[in-house]
């Protein structure tokens, strides 16, 4: 042991008095055609961040095809009618922009960020994408061909097919059951489909316009009245979907990577969606699990045994469902000692009450860092998106903090009864079936998968 | 052009240990560095990946905060943590309520003044670094590609060429007394800098980092290894098997001009003709144009962040039925372009905009949740390698500054085939075929 001279305390400083946290102020407006807007002032650098969201995205139109809504989004930046592909780009370098364009499940978004001064140019451009794309054939045909080859390379990466199994085994015929398209389907994929879904989705009435950052609210306000009041249409008529599968019993999925040297675990049962009132509970209950460095998990299975780099655990609400997993890649020789450790910690929470000292510790954590997303541009965005397209309480963000440090052992006993559904997991493991088959069905009925979905 | 301006207070302790204290009290947040300035390129030969996984030691234990109790006193008290292992720094980084400061600066004094480490906490994180490394590069499609792969085909000084994460021999081989030595030769005060950022006044801070780190005595500095590179005469080139993609990739590495020039300038600024998103010529040529290459994309890595010899890197996956030859003759096409005409006036503009806007946004930027990072990271840079953390409020001027002719002059005296190295990854099944 290298040891200095000591002379400090050696117990840690306690904290001192806590300074409170004081959200910024947002203005929440609807212009006439249906939009939703909401600003806030963040003055820290001379830039704003934004974000155009419709609240419809790749699973409300998986009937057609699945990956659609992305298709659409990538190809909708690619020419308007009054700029080709290439003045786009070149004209958001001019001003200084970034600019994303994609969809997930739910929602579909074009995201921006820029200079203050240049504001009006950048919000011009975004008012063109959403409003007169207009998807030139030859870049739909170049951008099926680049999707086709992203296709092929996604089923390389262990992660991507562990959570396309998931996905599968916990939705069944639901259109949250597919995650990405086949070769087939994209190269299935017309011009027309994108163009109809462009027409369905990129409505007034289904969108969300979010900014934060270094401008004036009014002045904004009457920017974005001036650029975007004109545009008119719709939200699509909401569609029935097939209920979830339900699978009882654990059972275990493998899908066979000939060669791979580690192993990708993935297991999760369903759960809840953000607007339910166990959204809280259920929060912190992973975070206690498996959500933290500081949690069970990392510290039984990385730094107690060193089986794993990056375990975690997390809730994932998608807007109708939402489901609880647990990843970790592993080395081949421990997956069914990791996955024992797994469900040892679930089987612990859901059977002994957590110690009080242990659950003041995740209350500061989990609200402590629920307000650090204050102190950026896009961090302060992404709260307010996610407040808004969840349709949420308007004081969601002041309260959650007192919400959180509310919660007692007995809810987190209960909350983990009910949703850590540790009999009925299902099992997800990537890797080598010669390594690791044998250790993965002591943990339930064994399937075998190669990396394209089928069944070996 | 008045630009966007930080207030700082620098000062240096007794002890050799620097301190940055930015003061911005908009949120009761506090954001803290600890930087080093010993990252993986001068870790000890036979030893390589040995800085990452002595990173990896430093939360294992302290005099005063064993094992695990450096992560639960910073996550307990509503923050985050982590550390990272860079060419030339290494850095530990917490971001807290404001309330606390004292407990942050606290844990890092503890851990400058006396790691507390034994043979169980070194078999565990080797473990852990190995599952590290398989799931970021073993296991992956394109794993550690280029920025493993490049560095022993481009350079020839063991501190450049070498496996930064490690040989897994290497790190079988590294015991404690490795441990302790690296610590008591590079984690002392007199080669570190302490940067707080966020809901604190800068006297405050200046105070809070005497009193918590003043009395840890200075280290005898030992000399660093020299890192410089011997001359390149010629092209190199070498052969990496893909075991996962499906396409065949390229990098392509420029050795670019020393840091903090003229032509260093003007290179960054050709970094971004070349790679600039979209409006890339690399990306607009190769993938839109072209459409020979379903990705190409690269840089100059953490520009700002590297003190000694580096490359800037095209990364490239084409289609295979395009082969490494007519796509390598695809991208030098667009590099003669630069070379024999230069830029236009007008595209050095947008550039420069958006270089400012960029760098407005590094500025601000976080990562990990964790507000700040960007800032801190530039002021820890500018502090260990120029002795001027001001530089954050400066530096932006030298590359607004920069001249159509000198993009043109820096494109044809550094973005030469002797110049450059190129690693070219196939995927196993293609090359296979390919010798049939």
């Amino acid at each position: 042991m290298a040891t200095r001279t000591a002379q400090l305390p050696t117990e840690a400083p306690a904290l001192t008095p806590e300074r409170p946290v004081t959200w910024p102020k947002r203005t929440k407006t609807r212009l006439s055609n249906g939009l939703e807007v909401i600003l806030a002032e963040s003055h820290a650098i001379p830039k704003f961040h934004g974000q155009l969201s419709f609240r419809s995205g790749n699973a409300a139109v998986v009937d057609r095809a699945p990956g659609l809504a992305e298709m659409t989004a990538t190809v909708a930046r690619t020419g308007t009618k009054q700029r080709v592909s290439r003045q786009i780009e070149e004209d958001l370098r001019r001003i200084g922009a970034d600019l994303s364009s994609s969809a997930g499940a739910d929602t579909t978004g074009i995201g921006f960020a820029g200079l203050s001064e240049l504001a009006d140019p950048l919000l011009g451009l975004v008012n063109e994408l959403a409003r007169e794309a207009a998807f030139p054939e030859p870049e739909f045909e170049r951008e099926r061909r680049q999707k086709l080859e992203e296709v092929k390379l996604d089923r390389t990466q262990p992660s991507f097919l562990a959570s396309e199994r998931l996905r599968k085994v916990l939705f069944g015929a639901h259109p949250y059951g597919i995650v990405a398209p086949s070769e087939a389907q994209v190269l299935g994929y017309k011009r027309t489909d994108l163009t109809q879904v462009y027409q369905e989705f990129y409505t007034p009435e289904n969108a969300l316009l979010v900014m934060v950052g270094d401008f004036d609210v009014p002045a904004m306000m009457r920017s974005i009245e001036k650029t975007f009041g004109a545009w008119a249409g719709k939200k699509p008529a909401p569609k029935a979907t097939a209920d979830p599968a339900q699978p009882k019993g654990r059972r275990v999925y493998l899908v066979h990577v000939p060669g791979a040297v580690q192993t990708q675990i993935l297991a999760g049962c369903h759960a809840i969606t953000r607007k339910h009132p166990d959204w809280i509970k259920i929060g912190l209950t992973n975070s206690l699990y498996g959500g933290a460095f500081n949690s069970r998990l990392v510290m039984n299975i990385r730094e107690d045994k060193g089986y794993t780099y990056s375990p975690r655990s997390g809730v994932n609400p998608l807007r109708q469902y939402g489901y609880f997993s647990i990843s970790a890649a592993v080395r081949n020789e421990v997956v069914a000692a990791s996955l024992t450790e797994i469900f040892y910690e679930l089987d612990k929470l859901r059977s002994v009450p957590v110690p009080e000292p242990e659950l003041a510790d995740a209350r500061n954590y989990l609200s402590g860092i629920f307000s650090m997303g204050l102190a950026t541009q896009d961090g302060l965005l992404s709260q307010l998106a996610t407040v808004a397209l969840n349709d949420l309480p308007d004081d969601y963000l002041e309260t959650y903090r007192e919400k959180v440090r509310a919660l007692k052992p007995a809810d987190l006993l209960g909350t983990a009864r009910k949703y850590f559904d540790s009999a009925n997991m299902q099992i997800v493991v990537v890797g080598d079936r010669t390594q690791i088959e044998d250790q993965a069905k002591l943990f339930g009925d064994l399937e075998v998968f190669d990396a394209q979905g089928n069944t070996l | 052009v008045n630009h966007h301006q930080i207030a700082m207070e620098y000062t240096t302790l007794s002890n050799g240990l620097k301190v940055v204290v930015v003061p911005d009290t908009s949120a009761p947040v506090v954001t803290v560095g600890l930087y080093y300035k010993i990252g993986f390129r001068l870790e000890p030969q036979g030893r390589s990946g040995f800085a990452h996984l002595f990173e990896h030691m430093m939360f294992q234990g302290s005099a005063n905060a064993p094992k695990m109790q450096h992560i639960k006193l910073i996550n307990s008290s509503g923050g985050l943590l982590n550390g990272s292992t860079h060419y030339d720094v290494t850095n530990y980084y917490e971001s807290v309520p404001s309330n606390a400061l004292d407990r942050v600066l606290w844990l890092e004094a503890d851990r400058m003044r006396a790691l507390k480490v034994d043979d169980e906490n070194l078999r565990n994180q080797r473990d852990v670094v190995k599952e590290e490394v398989r799931v970021n590069v073993m296991n992956q499609p394109y794993g550690g590609f280029p920025w493993l792969d490049l560095p022993p085909v481009a350079f020839r000084n063991w501190a450049n060429a070498h496996n930064f994460y490690g040989d897994f021999a290497d790190l079988d081989a590294a015991d404690l007394a490795d441990v302790q030595a690296f610590f008591k030769t590079y984690y002392v005060p007199n080669n570190a800098v302490l940067l707080v950022l966020g809901d604190v006044k800068a006297d405050e801070g200046v105070a809070l980092a005497q009193k918590y780190f003043g009395d840890i005595p200075a280290g005898p500095l030992l000399p660093f290894a020299d890192a410089r590179e011997p001359e390149q005469k010629e092209e190199r080139r070498g052969e990496v098997e893909e075991k996962f993609g499906t396409l065949p990739a390229m990098a392509i590495g420029y050795n670019i001009p020393e840091r903090r020039t003229t032509d260093w300038c003007a290179m960054a600024l050709l970094d971004q003709a070349l790679h600039g998103g979209r409006a890339g010529r690399l990306y607009r040529e190769l993938v839109l144009e072209k459409q020979i290459a379903v990705e190409a994309d690269g840089g100059i890595d953490d520009i700002f962040g590297y003190n000694g010899p580096t490359q800037m890197v095209t990364r490239i996956l084409h289609k295979p039925e395009y082969s490494a030859e007519k796509t390598l003759s695809a991208f030098d096409a667009v590099i003669g372009e630069i070379q024999e005409h230069g830029i236009s006036e007008d595209e050095l503009q947008q550039l420069k905009v958006k270089w400012r806007s960029d760098y407005y946004s590094t500025l601000e930027g976080g990562r990990g949740g964790m507000p700040r990072y960007g800032l801190m990271h530039l002021l820890a840079c500018f502090t260990l390698f120029d002795n001027q953390p001001q530089l954050v409020n400066s530096i932006l001027d030298g590359f607004l500054a920069v001249k159509r002719d000198e993009i043109q002059a820096v494109a044809r005296k550094y973005l030469r085939p002797a110049n450059r190295a190129i690693v070219f990854r196939a995927p196993a099944k293609v090359s296979a075929k390919e010798a049939a």
